[in-house]
């Protein structure tokens, strides 16, 4: 048998975030493309499964200048060091795991037996926890894809970046007889549905992806930074209050550095 | 020798050991953990063949094209057509969980009898052939002694269903075919007054480089919302401005390069406001306003009367000051606004608020597009266009025997179309009033609206619909309308049927879509077209012989003609290269001239026309203005959101079953209100318990609430969450145009 | 006899009886274990009719010819009745399943249920373009030699899990002798380790769990 390693990946995210109306079709793209269930009241946010939730921010100002941005949150497939990301390192069941091929967090339903140990690890909130079998009206199952599982009660879940649509493109790629795929091969759900063109999904690593330019774009920034998970989602903003809740900074902190010289 | 407990422990021990020694153990907690990963109840998705059909999108009139992704013969995803002339492969929240709809918990499954009362929910199946003999038979009973006693809605203006529907009223003899209004009726009748053109309006927004626009929901649903979202983003990677007018902070003034707050309902004003500047200051564009223009000078008309021109009359009366005063803009900003518009390169001046469910004020709409004319932006790069209406329909009027002629003859119930409003075609604003005020109607058909639930006025309007003996409903899906009907006849879903989509509001370039089905139909369901085919042939005599064809695809492939293949091969036919009439062909006036004031509108120059718009309600009694708050994420149509689309609502503005209303923390320290506390809101149409949101980016002494909620008949994932904003608002008529101009009503908020 | 000794005439005889329900126990759970747990853990189902490989490849070029690869690269698996219509809108040879074959499901449009003996969980992807295509295995490896097979074996379905017995492998200790043998998670893992084929798991340095499972 021949062995088949693919060049090394690291896909990543750039989201433009004065592109983001906040319309809500990245979540939609994503539940109907991913088999995730709903219920009949949805309105607790922190039992609702939104493998990508897109947060309301707000400069806090009073009105007139009150300014509000939308901010899609999916999985940050943080590459941590070595791909020691906080979810994949508290994983006791071997349920979550960092792909060095791909860079992306995988998650296992199967494997998976719901400590969620990882939920508590993860500063981002991406993982959800099914605390019921999902139910699907009469009917409505036949709209569910083949090409990824559906869960049951007792698992986390979270988003893949649409893995199953590398694997069907790289199926592709294997029975063309090619060993890499093209970049418009690979999109995530959301990307491709975002109608304000917001989201640019790809391989970070290859300079003829369009993330690879975009996330050096100055002021781009990640959520969270300074913790260290290596998030490989970049958020572009030409707005400052943004970009500087985008992290957790102390109350005087900008002025204190600003005194220090830098 | 007696077996004891050694024995029987020596027994145990042994079958432990052997069984160790056996695969049974292992082999067990194998199969148990796998039986425990997928239960036999968690449904496994059958694998298939991946195939994908295009298609165009109907949720709304925005004729996104839409490609659905199938596994064999389901279908499992619906995302955007790629390099479709409307999305161009971007697709909105409700389009993207369309098959939510198709395969739903909610569809009416075969044709239905009311048995119970009205609304009980009782219904008896019955067969297709029965259904269409009854409605066939009471039509032909109401026809023998008032044909214009049967009225219709419905949802669309072009097309060839809507044109069945025209068709069928007018050969069976009624005059009361009522076609939703939009603001898309509002740029048509202003297209009228000032070019002189019976055409729809569209805009080159992708080119456009300075958008001024007034209350337009640009980023929440107005026109085709993905063409919208993509147009806002190419003005952020080429520096096109956005200014957004309106007193809330919305998504798009949000998004919008600068957010201008202003008083409710003085939208108008501020544009003459603006319009004043740049008169004043000599800055419109003097090549099209003095050779293609008339009514900007004053002028003797051929009665003998002088006529003050639109330049007077706004350098008199819409002052900086003025304008400043009644809007709540500073003078200063008016003064920005009008220089930075007139200062851009490509700019475009846009009316019509939210979604563009409400027609407006026609005097809003006339007063903004004043301002793409002293700019001369008409049928120019980046500014507003007009496209001929499209005229592929060649039926020719049917035969009318006498009763259809007596009927036809008679006045509409709505008022459409009478000397008053004469450009108007249809005011189903004034339906519930006028039936409430003894207009006969003895049976409704319903088709791709949802009256029951998008009509303003509560009570009024449930009121009106109890009056109406016999309501036939042609939805697909248990609406509030359907389930308040006496026959429903199920019409196919739009992912299961053959139908022309054209001309979606506020392209530029002229576009035919087809819908066409990606399944076969999964419920005993029919196309529409061919029940009105049906029916009119059971009915017999000359509504017979209006319709000769076989059926709705018969019908459909012969209007096309020669259009067919292409529509069927690539799912939508566009002329991509069309340029509008140059400025001295452009104006269909006696003059060939814009017309910023005529006679017939000028109305004696009345100052008042074009100033504030009439709120309803006694501002002693309710000190707030109650405003919508239109969202993406809530679509307030005939059709609800699915359970994906609920799931994006955020908890400030649903909670569990409970709505909120956002209010400026100064307005609620005034009326003693908290955030996240219950209150009472009332307005002269009605009253709803609310909780309060306490938010920044609403205008002092106004509340708004979200729109699209408060649905009675639907799925447990939808129905009886929060309140129908319609239910608390009501139609306030248009001065010119008669179709309902309000934005917002009076209202007081009290703690609970 | 003392007491002691009559105690222990009594242990000795008394330790001779425990051994026997030793042996006993053990005889008993062996026989359990190996005979009868297998025979209680699966059910014995019977395919919609009979089908003979072997006459087939030998009028067709190669497994390919029915199991193929669609133009997107997913493999068709089991053929579809449209594809059997080709050649047998009506009766062809004379046997009685082909007959119920024509008469059952041809004539009325119907797919034929079969049951697939390599059947995997749905949590399992499984690639049959990146195996023969890049990986250049042959059908034989992992399904053995059906392909010569004249008649199609009974489907033994777990009883527990509802999967076949193919998966585990007839062995009921799990042992196997050929690749074919066995199509469990720790075959395919084996097989990946020894071809170094994607090691990229940051937890355990082996596959990552990507590869194999959506």
């Amino acid at each position: 048998m021949k062995s088949t390693n693919t060049q090394t990946k690291k896909y990543g995210m750039v989201i433009d975030l004065d592109k983001c109306t906040g319309c809500g079709a990245c979540m939609v793209a994503c539940m109907a493309e991913n088999n995730v269930p709903f219920k009949e009241n949805e309105s607790n946010k922190q039992d609702s499964i939104t493998w990508l939730r897109v947060y309301k921010m707000d400069n806090g100002k009073p009105y007139p200048e009150n300014d509000i941005c939308y901010l899609p949150r999916p999985c940050m497939h943080c590459e941590g060091h070595a791909g020691h990301s906080p979810c994949v390192s508290v994983c006791p069941a071997t349920a979550t795991d960092y792909s060095t091929e791909t860079g992306i967090v995988s998650q296992i339903y199967t494997r998976c037996f719901g400590c969620r140990y990882c939920m508590a690890a993860c500063p981002y909130h991406v993982r959800y926890f099914n605390w019921w079998d999902p139910v699907w009206p009469e009917g409505m199952e036949k709209m569910l894809s083949p090409n990824v599982s559906v869960r049951t009660r007792g698992v986390v879940e979270k988003c893949s970046f649409c893995f199953h649509r590398y694997q069907l493109a790289m199926e592709k790629a294997h029975y063309e007889g090619r060993e890499e795929i093209e970049e418009e091969e690979y999109q995530t759900a959301c990307c491709q549905a975002c109608p304000a063109d917001a989201i640019t999904f790809g391989d970070l690593y290859n300079p003829k992806h369009k993330v690879f330019e975009l996330k050096q774009t100055p002021g781009a920034f990640r959520l969270l930074e300074r913790l260290g998970t290596n998030p490989k989602v970049f958020y572009l903003t030409s707005r400052d209050w943004v970009r500087k809740q985008g992290d957790n900074y102390l109350k005087n902190e900008g002025q204190v550095i600003a005194k220090g010289g830098h | 020798m007696k077996i004891g407990r050694r024995c029987f422990l020596s027994f145990l021990i042994g079958g432990a050991a052997g069984t160790a020694l056996t695969p049974l153990p292992w082999k067990l907690t194998d199969d148990l953990s796998i039986w425990t990963q997928t239960w036999p109840w968690t449904p496994v998705p059958p694998d298939g063949e991946i195939n994908y059909v295009n298609s165009t999108c109907m949720l709304c009139s925005g004729g996104c094209g839409i490609t659905v992704r199938k596994i064999d013969d389901r279908a499992v995803k619906i995302e955007g057509m790629k390099d479709h002339p409307v999305n161009n492969g971007g697709l909105c929240i409700m389009g993207l969980s369309g098959l939510q709809l198709l395969y739903g918990p909610r569809r009416v499954k075969e044709p239905m009898k009311r048995v119970g009362e009205r609304g009980e929910g009782r219904w008896e199946k019955i067969s297709w052939d029965a259904a269409i003999a009854e409605l066939a038979q009471k039509l032909n009973t109401v026809r023998g002694s008032s044909p214009e006693s049967v009225a219709c809605i419905t949802d669309e203006s072009f097309g060839t269903v809507p044109h069945l529907f025209k068709r069928f009223m007018a050969a069976y003899g009624s005059p009361n075919l009522m076609i939703t209004p939009t603001i898309q009726d509002s740029y048509e009748q202003t297209l009228k007054l000032m070019q002189g053109v019976d055409g729809i309006p569209g805009f080159d927004l992708e080119n456009s480089k300075f958008v001024l626009s007034f209350g337009c929901g640009i980023l929440e649903g107005w026109g085709s919302s993905s063409r919208m979202f993509q147009a806002h983003s190419r003005w952020t990677e080429t520096g096109g401005k956005l200014v957004q007018v309106e007193p809330r902070l919305s998504v798009t003034a949000a998004k919008a390069d600068k957010w201008v707050s202003l008083n409710p309902g003085t939208e108008a004003v501020l544009a003459l406001g603006i319009a004043q500047v740049i008169i004043k200051d000599g800055l419109y564009n003097k090549d099209f306003v003095e050779k293609h223009c008339a009514g900007f000078e004053d002028w003797e008309g051929e009665d003998g009367k002088k006529y003050q021109g639109f330049k007077n009359f706004v350098l008199e009366a819409f002052t900086p000051d003025t304008v400043a005063r009644l809007t709540g803009v500073s003078a200063n900003m008016i003064q920005d606004l009008a220089t930075n518009f007139v200062g851009a390169e490509k700019p475009i001046a846009l009316a019509g608020r939210g979604k563009g469910y409400t027609p407006g004020s026609l005097h809003e709409f006339m007063a903004v597009h004043a301002l793409n004319a002293l700019v001369g932006n008409i049928n120019q790069e980046g500014g507003v266009w007009t496209l001929d209406r499209p005229d592929y329909i060649g039926w020719g009027e049917p035969a009318q025997d006498p009763v259809a002629q007596k009927g036809n003859g008679t006045p509409r119930i709505d008022g459409a179309g009478t000397e008053r409003y004469a450009n108007t075609r249809s005011m189903v604003n004034t339906f519930a009033e006028a039936v409430n005020n003894g207009a006969a109607v003895e049976v409704l058909l319903v088709s791709g609206e949802n009256p029951c639930y998008t009509l303003r006025g509560g009570e009024a309007v449930k009121k009106a619909f109890e009056k109406i003996p016999y309501i036939v409903s042609f939805s697909p899906y248990m609406d509030e309308t359907a389930a308040g009907a006496d026959l429903i006849l199920p019409n196919h879903t739009y992912l299961e049927r053959y139908q022309d989509v054209p001309a979606p509001f506020g392209l530029p370039i002229p576009i035919i879509g087809m819908t066409r089905p990606v399944v076969k139909p999964q419920c005993d369901s029919k196309h529409v077209g061919d029940t009105l085919i049906l029916t009119a042939k059971k009915m017999g005599g000359s509504v017979r012989d209006a319709f000769g064809w076989e059926n709705y695809e018969a019908c459909l492939k012969e209007t096309l003609g020669d259009l067919w293949g292409t529509l069927e091969s690539d799912g939508f036919l566009v002329n991509a290269d069309y340029t509008p009439p140059a400025w001295d062909m452009a104006f269909g006036d006696e003059s060939k001239k814009f017309q910023f004031f005529n006679e017939s509108y000028a109305h004696g120059n009345n100052k008042d026309i074009f100033s504030q718009l009439r709120i309803e309600g006694d501002p002693g009694a309710f000190p707030l203005i109650l405003v919508p708050a239109e969202s993406m994420r809530i679509a307030s149509g005939p059709v609800a959101d699915t359970p994906f689309v609920m799931k994006t609502i955020p908890d400030n503005v649903l909670k569990d079953k409970e709505i909120f209303v956002e209010v400026n923390p100064a307005t609620a320290a005034a009326y003693g209100l908290r955030d996240g506390k219950s209150a009472a809101l009332s307005t002269p149409a009605g009253r709803a318990r609310v909780r309060v949101n306490l938010c920044e980016g609403i205008r002092p002494g106004m509340v708004a609430m979200a729109t699209g909620l408060g649905r009675s008949a639907n799925s447990r994932y939808i129905a009886n969450k929060g309140v129908n904003f319609n239910d608390l608002i009501r139609p306030v008529p248009d001065p010119i145009s008669g179709l309902d101009s309000a934005w917002g009503i009076r209202a007081k908020l009290e703690r609970a | 006899m003392s007491a002691i000794e009559e105690k222990k005439a009594k242990t000795d005889s008394g330790a001779g009886f425990i051994l026997l329900f030793f042996i006993l126990g053990l005889v008993s759970s062996l026989l359990t274990g190996w005979v009868a747990f297998p025979k209680l853990l699966y059910s014995q189902k019977s395919q919609p009719f009979d089908f003979n490989h072997a006459i087939h490849l030998d009028m067709v070029d190669g497994c390919e010819s029915c199991h193929f690869f669609r133009e997107d690269g997913t493999y068709a698996g089991v053929p579809k009745l449209a594809q059997c219509i080709d050649c047998h809108e009506e009766v062809q040879g004379g046997t009685e399943d082909e007959a119920i074959f024509v008469e059952e499901y041809v004539a009325n449009y119907r797919e034929v249920p079969w049951l697939i003996y390599s059947e995997q969980p749905d949590c399992v992807f499984f690639s049959h373009a990146a195996h023969v295509k890049s990986g250049g295995m042959d059908c034989v490896t992992c399904h053995g030699n059906i392909g010569t097979s004249t008649s199609l074996k009974p489907y033994e379905e777990n009883r527990i899990t509802g999967y076949s017995r193919d998966i585990w492998g007839k062995n009921i200790a799990g042992i196997k002798k050929n690749t074919w043998d066995r199509m469990k998670m720790d075959d395919c893992a084996a097989c990946h380790r020894e071809n170094g084929v994607k090691q990229n798991s940051v937890q355990t340095h082996k596959g990552a769990c990507f590869v194999c499972h959506k």
